[in-house]
């Protein structure tokens, strides 16, 4: 009887049932979304906060001391390197997965055919690595420049067969200085020997690189007779923000952790964390977090993740009331017929137990259409903005979840125990 | 008169009876007017919020020298005056000198510290930052190098004349120097070139060199949009001798890409909450109409027309729509105001134009969801709907 009268319930009365659910649906469907996009939120803006560029740098030991004393600002040849071999192994840290993109430097002052000079620097623009590992990556300048802007021209890239090999990028100030345009080649001179430079392209950094030459690293590397070394590394990595046990570490050192502290640190995406690793795995070298770019990527993260925050919970409150508002009005309609039920003998409790259970199966049916359509706004969101999907964390089921009961059994409960205290006499007369 | 007497008497009497199912409407509208007028408002400010919060990138322009030459004060000063001063962040004007500490060549740099710790948020100082003259802020590679700490004397030595090549001639001439001892008051930190050179006042560099109001640059930081920036940048370059103003672009161009990703997000889930948030009460204004066919029927029956029904029942939800509205403008702004303080540190001003869009849009939305359920009952035959059909 119990079944028949609910399944009567749920038939006879289709329209109303469906925009129950229809409502529910919906207020489901914005929680997923909105816990989505909260929870996936600072992964993405990470990603995007990768346009400023590198956030470690990587030098060798000496130079760190050296440079400053004997290269004031001439940004010349340094005298301690790095090995080019070592390259790869900045993949293999604990935190390897988290390393987006890095480029290595080569710096040299070269003599152009008008008595000037100029910085050469030689880089990877996108290099093919096989590390021992068998992991295989491109890697280069590309990404972490991602502000320039090449007039005319195209970026240099080793993979491609028609680059060749002498090819370089110019400075536009440069090469407005010396009337150089893409396609000419341009003879540079060292104490270690001359090269003839094709000009593959002129870019706009807005800023001093653009007095600056770039081209392949052999090149730079044959010029300042430096074969297989390289002066510095940046490196652009993901990161979480410093709290204050990265703080700590950073400014007393990891030796003043204790184990525990330590432990956390180390296995933390922490930028100085991410710096020490890559100390480790590559001998006698110095990184160091760029502070601009470090830092105000925490800061921009902790913004956007909040903001999110709060808006998913405005949201997440709006769906709340608004379902169990008409839950409310839909079991405040039936009035009658609980009046009646009454009037022929039910119980309070069985009465309250139909009306229950006939909401819950439309919620449950509401809830699940909801969460496929909430996935389907968070991929709508995640693709027009991020170009990428979001990723539907599991843990967002049993909270929607938990959230669609809570709310329902909220917007019915007192609803059904101020119908069952009227006197049915009352509500069958129409009071 | 009288006929309008009694339409008001049928809306407020329907209101008052009926309390509890009309408080529940009341409520639906006025979350839905709430998180429109709270979203709105967090969308049309984040920009400003979030732009000044990408101001911890540091400068986004610079003003250099035109012609090679040095910028002076007064030319400094005119430059800077063309930016509104409401979007100035920070303005921080730099000396570059070689120098030397015991015959070591160093650089140099004076700056204004006040304007230097707006224009570059992210620079760490253990220590203190300078706070008069005497007080120099020391790089934390030439820390390193010259072993200094903080609280240590340090003393600058500038060569008026030219500074001597070789070893040879610094031994050998008879040089014309000015130095000056400083109290290292912090140790900088930044990861960049910064942590190579000497901080000190604009005063004691011009002490110490002897020369006055010449500069090499000056660091800005604006918070404007891209467009506005070039905009300032070519209005300085053009109206200001001397002076020529440039883009930082690696902060302009990445900020722009990730402020109008934010924006985007921003205004998607915008959008998206509102449209739910706007159907659901839509169903909730509808359940509570539907559930009153019974009185249409009667009315129907009593020889009302079709029209002066649905306009009172109109009435009835524009009444629900305006106070919902109203109510949604306040508990948005309120909310707009506490993320605003919890996110950002600041609070945002009340936007007058969003009451009247509130309420009008409550209205729209509760009049149509009253509109259909009504429209049903009155086209059906009156004793079908009282027999309960």
């Amino acid at each position: 009887m119990f079944f028949r009268m609910i399944k009567g319930a749920l038939f006879r009365q289709k329209s109303k049932m469906i925009m129950i659910a229809v409502t529910i649906a919906l207020g489901s469907s914005l929680a997923t979304a909105m816990l989505n996009i909260m929870l996936d939120v600072g992964d993405k803006v990470n990603q995007e906060l990768k346009a400023y560029g590198a956030n470690i740098t990587v030098v060798p030991k000496e130079n760190s001391v050296l440079d400053s004393l004997y290269d004031l600002d001439d940004g010349g040849e340094s005298v301690a390197h790095l090995k080019e071999e070592d390259l790869g192994k900045i993949k293999t840290i604990f935190w390897g997965f988290n390393i987006l993109d890095f480029t290595p430097f080569v710096n040299t002052v070269v003599t152009l055919g008008d008595g000037s000079t100029a910085k050469l620097t030689g880089t990877w623009f996108n290099h093919h690595l096989a590390l021992n590992t068998g992991e295989e990556l491109d890697a280069g300048i590309h990404s972490l420049r991602s502000w320039w802007e090449i007039k005319n021209g195209q970026w240099l890239d080793e993979q491609k067969e028609s680059i060749p090999a002498n090819g370089a990028l110019i400075g536009s100030a440069l090469a407005a200085r010396l009337g150089v345009e893409t396609g000419d080649t341009l003879e540079v001179n060292t104490a270690k020997g001359s090269q003839a430079l094709q000009i593959a392209g002129v870019y706009d950094a807005g800023g001093d690189e653009d007095e600056q030459l770039f081209t392949l690293l052999p090149v730079a590397q044959m010029l300042a007779d430096c074969q297989g070394l390289i002066d510095s590394i940046e490196v652009s990595a993901l990161t979480t923000p410093d709290n204050e046990l990265a703080r700590k570490a950073a400014t007393k050192g990891p030796g003043a952790l204790s184990p525990a502290d330590y432990e956390t640190w180390y296995c933390t995406a922490y930028v100085s964390s991410i710096c020490y690793q890559i100390q480790e795995a590559i001998p006698d070298s110095v990184a160091s977090a760029v502070r601009q770019v470090a830092e105000s990527e925490g800061t921009i993260l902790d913004k956007t993740r909040l903001l999110m925050i709060l808006i998913t919970i405005l949201s997440l409150f709006g769906s709340a009331l608004g379902i169990s508002n008409l839950v409310t009005a839909s079991v405040m309609e039936r009035s009658n017929e609980i009046g009646l039920l009454k009037a022929i003998g039910a119980r309070d409790s069985r009465i309250s137990g139909i009306v229950l259970t006939e909401i819950m199966l439309t919620a449950i049916v509401g809830g699940v259409a909801g969460y496929f359509m909430g996935y389907g706004f968070a991929q709508i969101i995640g693709h027009t903005v991020f170009a990428s999907a979001i990723e539907m964390k599991p843990m967002v089921i049993p909270l929607v979840a938990v959230l669609i009961i809570i709310v329902t059994l909220a917007g019915s409960i007192p609803a059904i125990r101020m119908l069952l205290r009227l006197r049915p006499a009352e509500v069958l007369h129409g009071r | 008169m009288k006929k309008k007497k009694m339409f008001l008497r049928m809306i407020t009497a329907s209101l008052l009876r009926r309390r509890s199912r009309m408080l529940v409407a009341l409520l639906a509208i006025a979350v839905g007017a709430t998180i429109l007028s709270g979203l709105v408002t967090i969308y049309d400010d984040v920009p400003r919020q979030m732009g000044e919060q990408f101001r911890s990138y540091g400068a986004n322009m610079i003003f250099m020298p035109s012609n090679g030459g040095e910028l002076s004060g007064d030319s400094l000063q005119q430059a800077k005056n063309r930016i509104a001063e409401k979007q100035l962040v920070g303005y921080a004007p730099y000396r570059y000198e070689n120098i030397t500490v015991n015959e070591r060549p160093m650089m140099a740099a004076a700056t204004d510290f006040d304007g230097a710790a707006k224009t570059s948020p992210y620079w760490r100082v253990d220590g203190a930052w300078p706070s008069g003259v005497g007080e120099a802020l020391v790089g934390k590679e030439t820390a390193q190098t010259l072993a200094l700490n903080v609280g240590d004397e340090v003393t600058l030595t500038y060569d008026l004349d030219k500074t001597p090549a070789t070893a040879d001639e610094a031994a050998n001439t008879e040089r014309n120097q000015n130095s000056a001892a400083f109290h290292v008051a912090g140790i900088l930190d930044t990861g960049g070139n910064e942590e190579k050179y000497f901080f000190i006042s604009i005063e004691d560099m011009e002490a110490l060199t002897g020369k006055a109001d010449c500069f090499d640059m000056a660091e800005l930081s604006v918070t404007a949009s891209q467009n506005e920036l070039k905009t300032y940048a070519d209005d300085i370059s053009q109206h200001t001798d001397g002076v020529s103003a440039r883009l930082v672009k690696r902060v302009t161009q990445s900020e722009n890409t990730v402020l109008s990703k934010l924006q985007a997000l921003v205004l998607l889930v915008t959008v998206i909450v509102l449209l739910l948030t706007m159907i659901c009460v839509a169903t909730t204004m509808m359940a509570v109409v539907t559930e009153r066919r019974k009185e249409v029927g009667l009315r129907k029956a009593l020889g009302a027309s079709n029209k002066s029904i649905i306009v009172e029942f109109m009435g009835e939800g524009l009444l629900l729509g305006g106070i919902g509205g109203l109510l949604g403008s306040v508990f948005g702004f309120i909310f707009a105001q506490a993320v605003s303080m919890n996110v950002f540190n600041s609070s945002i001003q009340f936007r007058w134009l969003l009451i009247p869009v509130t309420v009008v849009v409550s209205v729209l939305v509760t009049g149509l969801s009253c509109l259909l359920p009504v429209r049903s009952a009155t086209d059906v035959d009156p004793a079908l709907v009282l027999k309960g059909e």
